[in-house]
């Protein structure tokens, strides 16, 4: 499996790491604000990520930390003055949860992870994958919920999110669990 | 000493581009953010007016309109059978400003609150659309649970601004 289907697939941020579950939760009450968030974080996140893995000779081991959240709360910034100033229907809706898109341990863990120790391009293509990962969550969700709204006004309330991501959380882990499978039994399939 | 010295360069230089890079990209979107600020004041002011406006006099386009910084007086708005007053007040984030409108025998209309500093979520029963903000109309208001100080200061503020104004002798004019 290539980088890019690793990271957003096999290591969902969503899904499979639990990552990030804060906005994904909040925003996913319209496929519209779904994917005004997972733009923002998809520019917060690979911007973050190229800058990171461009210097990442000159920061020092000490001061990573401080360095990375610094870094990622500039993107975070800019993304929020460009909503407001060109997208301010989408911002008065979801402003909050752009502004703590900065907390949002996904972003930080790649970061770490890879932009910190990787070159550019693997960097790259990591977090790409993992904000296509997050997107695709975020979207799907979205879309359930709007969906079932038609039916069932509760869905697009916080009840019907922790209601709609906890059934499709379940099932992507029962088809993940039953892919994982491999030649050798695969004892990790359950942990219960 | 080496070592921190290393870190103190590298955190300032990040710090400075950052503060530049935020400063550059603040002041190029502060024009388009400012005019997206006042649009969206005048939209929920316009929405008042036409709420207090009612079917009886329904409210032409091209009427004068409310100023959505709300600065001038206290009374912002005093035409045909609507009066509009500015409400200020300090609530738990810090000050709001809003506005109620009032027909001339001084029942309120509506209330809206065009800016405000409350706790995110909180806050929420300001912005509208608000069923607690629409039950000012019914004369039967009460704080709300969660954000007793936020609705409680708004209501103390519509009330003082409702029974400050002289609506006959301001009106009249």
């Amino acid at each position: 499996m290539n980088r890019f289907a690793e990271a957003a697939v096999a290591r969902n941020p969503a899904a499979v790491q639990l990552l990030g579950l804060c906005p994904l939760l909040a925003v996913s009450n319209t496929v519209a604000n779904a994917l005004g968030l997972a733009i923002a974080s998809t520019v917060v996140l690979t911007g973050s990520a190229v800058l990171v893995s461009t210097v990442r000779k000159l920061i020092p081991e000490d001061v990573r930390l401080p360095c990375f959240v610094l870094v990622i709360a500039t993107f975070t910034t800019l993304v929020n003055l460009a909503m407001e100033a060109y997208a301010f229907d989408l911002y008065q809706r979801i402003a909050l949860f752009v502004q703590i898109i900065v907390t949002n341990c996904m972003i930080l863990a790649r970061i770490e992870q890879v932009a910190s120790k990787e070159r550019l391009g693997r960097t790259l293509v990591d977090a790409l994958g993992t904000s296509a990962g997050f997107a695709a969550a975020i979207l799907i969700l979205g879309a359930a919920r709007e969906a079932l709204t038609l039916g069932f006004p509760l869905a697009a309330l916080p009840p019907g999110a922790f209601l709609v991501a906890g059934l499709l959380l379940a099932g992507v882990n029962a088809v993940g669990a039953r892919t994982r499978r491999t030649p050798d039994g695969a004892t990790a399939r359950r942990r219960d | 000493m080496r070592p921190l010295l290393h870190n103190v360069a590298a955190l300032a230089v990040l710090t400075l581009g950052a503060g530049a890079v935020l400063a550059w990209f603040a002041d190029l979107t502060a024009d388009e953010v400012a005019r997206n600020r006042l649009e969206a004041k005048s939209r929920v002011l316009r929405e008042l007016v036409a709420l207090g406006a009612g079917d009886v006099t329904p409210w032409r386009a091209g009427q004068r309109l409310p100023d959505p910084t709300l600065t001038d007086a206290e009374l912002v708005l005093c035409e045909r059978d609507l009066a509009v007053l500015r409400v200020d007040g300090s609530g738990y984030g810090g000050g709001f400003r809003g506005a109620v409108a009032l027909d001339l025998a001084g029942a309120i209309k509506g209330v809206r609150v065009l800016e405000h500093a409350e706790t995110p979520g909180f806050g929420d029963i300001l912005d509208s659309p608000s069923a607690w903000l629409d039950s000012f109309t019914t004369g039967d208001v009460h704080a709300v649970t969660g954000a007793t100080i936020t609705s409680e200061a708004v209501m103390a503020a519509v009330q003082r601004a409702v029974q400050s104004v002289r609506l006959e002798e301001m009106c009249a004019k």
